[in-house]
């Protein structure tokens, strides 16, 4: 076959491209780490990262409500121990009231005490999230659930986030729990020991007694639950953690750049331009006109 | 006598081709650098005329791998632009899909608080951005191929005079490096419209276009022209010759404007016509829900979205229901009746986002949106090949007619001194004859 000067000349300036090109496409993965920068260098593992960066989106998305509402569980953790902690001292101030060693002035006394402590309670009770939202209140969750009488005014509505595998979880507890439906009403009871106290009404604060041993089991009972669910939450974080590792990781893999092989690459398309300089130079000399 | 006289005749003829031979000789070596040339060779000793050395059947191939490389190369070119249109330049519709379930999603955990209701409508303004953007750039993928069919026409225009011209001068003189113009012009002509060239038995060209419409008949020339649709503002390519017009728009399927037809008609009109479906049924399916539940006032029946009639155009049309856009606490994420707290709002919301309610229940929204990318994507990637094969197919056949009809700077140098010597030694030759005339003639 004739070849010309010219084809030879255009030959190995297009081998010189195109290795100058390969250099290039490599360089500019290894800069950026990644194989895939337009959906068109691999549309399979593109569209395979980014269907991957949907359902993170919608992991991180249930992720996130799962960390609020393992904070709110908390808050309420904390209120509801509180709680426990008050009923259980007005039910000893209420043992202690209830002895006939105690006269009308001393009874009142602790019935000013009481009193002061059922005010705690209904600070602990009434406790707000972060974002503003009282935690026993139910659905009713923006205004304060329990008046200065202790009386209840949200609602058995509870809330459920998104969980793992597209189920939801349960995520709060309510103030109805505190009602008689569950038990005693245990804020009316602390009221209502408060002001026999202080009136020094011996039947009912004898009458309370059983009822203040229901409300502290009624508490932790309470309390039980919300820290199965607190748990339950702490573990879809751990098992969404590993989930999103694993997303991370498969992105990772369709789009990003094997260091190895791309210096590999590199490597061997660096010789090749230099092959390819070194045999157009050649062909330039040959070419060259004699002097 | 007679026998010198004839010796001297031919002497005199060998000179005549020898010098002509120099002549082609340093015609070819001018021209080795000049495109479409075909080198030549003396073609009659006694006239010493020239010819080129080519293949027709070579010239055809050429002509064709050309057109497609022009086609495939265009469309490429086309739909890297339309990619980076689609999902270049933040994140695309499909990422901004999964935003917004995100926000949902955080928002099921706090619905009453305000940050996490304005990070929704943030999401949603997003979005609706988002998809307003990427039909802009798909809309305007489209304008620009329908300016460079425009161009392309006039151009093709003006080659096919030219083409005609040059069978005027082929015709006239039968010069060969017309013939030489002439395909170069056929070339270029098939670069712009794919069609195919052929020489008749008048030694003249004919370049017909893709389904049969003649754009150049011998030294006639036909105008390749563009007339705007008032209905859809694209232009459609006739072929117009005197009062004939022949619309061949859907027929050129080659070149650069087969290319940006194929863009303009099929490609960029698909992703179009998908972002419309993916922003209609992001409306409807989020307004079916919305329009279920209640915002923090309690009231229920808002859409989230201006509802939108039909499906075209949705993706320019999308847009958030002004008052929800200016108050987020009108975010619809709970039951009706049930009380601000309550979340089953926000949780059907978040549902959507794996539920099939896109492309006619066949697909998620995210999904859906993911389609319009991935088909400019694979689209794009197959033309990459096709630009890559045509390239190589073009490439082999410039080394077939390079082989043929290229110049060659040291073999015509190397004929060059061969033809001095040549004509050297026929100038001795006729000098010698010459004399032994003298002598003969002078002894009478």
């Amino acid at each position: 076959m004739r070849v010309t000067g010219n084809r030879l000349i255009d030959l190995s300036s297009a081998s010189t491209s195109k290795a100058q090109s390969a250099v290039g496409t490599v360089s500019a993965q290894l800069t950026s780490g990644l194989r895939v920068t337009t959906p068109s260098d691999d549309p399979a593992a593109w569209l395979a990262a980014q269907r991957t960066k949907l359902r993170q989106a919608m992991s991180q998305g249930s992720g996130a409500a799962v960390a609020t509402s393992r904070d709110r569980l908390g808050i309420t953790d904390n209120s509801l121990a509180s709680l426990g902690d008050v009923v259980s001292q007005i039910r000893t101030l209420a043992v202690q009231g209830s002895s006939d060693t105690y006269n009308a002035d001393n009874r009142a006394g602790l019935g000013a005490e009481v009193h002061g402590l059922f005010l705690a309670a209904l600070d602990s009770v009434n406790a707000q999230s972060n974002d503003g939202e009282y935690v026993l209140g139910g659905n009713q969750s923006l205004a304060a659930p329990f008046d200065a009488a202790g009386v209840y005014h949200g609602d058995a509505g509870t809330r459920a986030v998104p969980g793992n595998g597209g189920l939801t979880t349960d995520v709060t507890l309510t103030g109805a729990s505190l009602t008689a439906a569950n038990g005693v009403d245990v804020m009316p009871l602390l009221a209502r020991v408060a002001t026999a106290m202080s009136a020094n009404d011996m039947p009912t604060l004898l009458a309370a007694l059983p009822d203040l041993d229901t409300a502290v089991k009624q508490i932790s009972l309470t309390r039980s639950k919300g820290g199965a669910a607190m748990n339950a939450l702490d573990q879809t974080t751990a098992a969404r953690g590993v989930l999103e590792q694993d997303m991370t990781a498969a992105i990772a893999r369709y789009t990003e750049v094997d260091s190895v092989t791309a210096a590999s690459d590199l490597a061997k398309a660096s010789q090749s331009l230099e092959l390819s300089r070194a045999v157009t130079s050649h062909i330039l000399q040959v070419l060259a006109p004699s002097p | 006598m007679s026998d010198l006289l004839s010796l001297l005749s031919v002497g005199s003829s060998a000179m005549m081709a020898t010098n002509a031979s120099i002549s082609i000789t340093a015609n070819n070596v001018a021209n080795a650098n000049t495109d479409g040339y075909s080198r030549q060779v003396v073609g009659d000793t006694r006239t010493g005329s020239a010819v080129r050395v080519q293949d027709s059947l070579l010239n055809g191939q050429i002509q064709t791998a050309a057109g497609s490389l022009a086609m495939s190369q265009a469309f490429s070119d086309a739909l890297a632009s339309l990619e980076t249109g689609m999902s270049g330049g933040g994140a695309t519709v499909d990422e901004q899909i999964g935003n917004l379930f995100s926000k949902v999603g955080q928002a099921a955990a706090a619905p009453t608080d305000s940050a996490s209701r304005d990070a929704v409508m943030a999401a949603a303004r997003a979005l609706v951005s988002g998809i307003q953007t990427r039909a802009a750039s798909t809309a305007q993928a489209r304008k620009d191929a329908n300016t460079r069919i425009g161009d392309n026409a006039a151009q093709a225009t003006a080659l096919a005079k030219q083409l005609a011209a040059a069978n005027t001068a082929v015709a006239k003189s039968g010069d060969p490096a017309a013939r030489d113009r002439r395909d170069l012009v056929a070339k270029q002509l098939g670069q712009l419209t794919g069609g195919q060239a052929r020489i008749d038995k008048d030694g003249l060209m004919r370049f017909t276009l893709d389904g049969g419409a003649v754009l150049v008949d011998g030294t006639h020339a036909a105008t390749l022209a563009t007339t705007t649709s008032p209905s859809t503002g694209l232009s459609k390519v006739e072929v117009v010759d005197g009062p004939t017009r022949r619309d061949v728009t859907a027929q050129i399927g080659g070149g650069k404007i087969g290319a940006d037809l194929k863009f303009r008609d099929q490609t960029a009109a698909q992703a179009a016509t998908k972002l419309d479906q993916v922003a209609f049924d992001v409306t409807s399916s989020f307004n079916a829900v919305h329009s279920a539940n209640a915002g923090l006032d309690g009231v229920t029946g808002r859409n989230l979205f201006t509802p939108l009639a039909q499906v075209a155009g949705a993706a320019s049309s999308i847009a958030i229901d002004p008052a929800i856009n200016a108050d987020s606490k009108l975010l619809a994420l709970a039951a009706p009746g049930a009380g601000p707290g309550d979340n089953t709002g926000a949780l059907a919301l978040f549902a959507l986002g794996t539920q099939k309610v896109a492309s006619g229940g066949t697909a998620t929204l995210g999904d859906a949106a993911l389609d319009v990318v991935s088909g400019v994507a694979f689209a794009g990637s197959d033309a990459k090949g096709d630009v890559t094969r045509d390239s190589l197919v073009s490439d082999h056949l410039a080394g077939l007619r390079d082989s043929l009809a290229g110049v060659d700077t040291q073999e015509e140098l190397t004929n060059l001194a061969r033809f001095e010597h040549a004509s050297s030694a026929m100038t001795k030759v006729v000098s010698t004859i010459d004399g032994m005339l003298g002598s003969l003639i002078s002894s009478l």
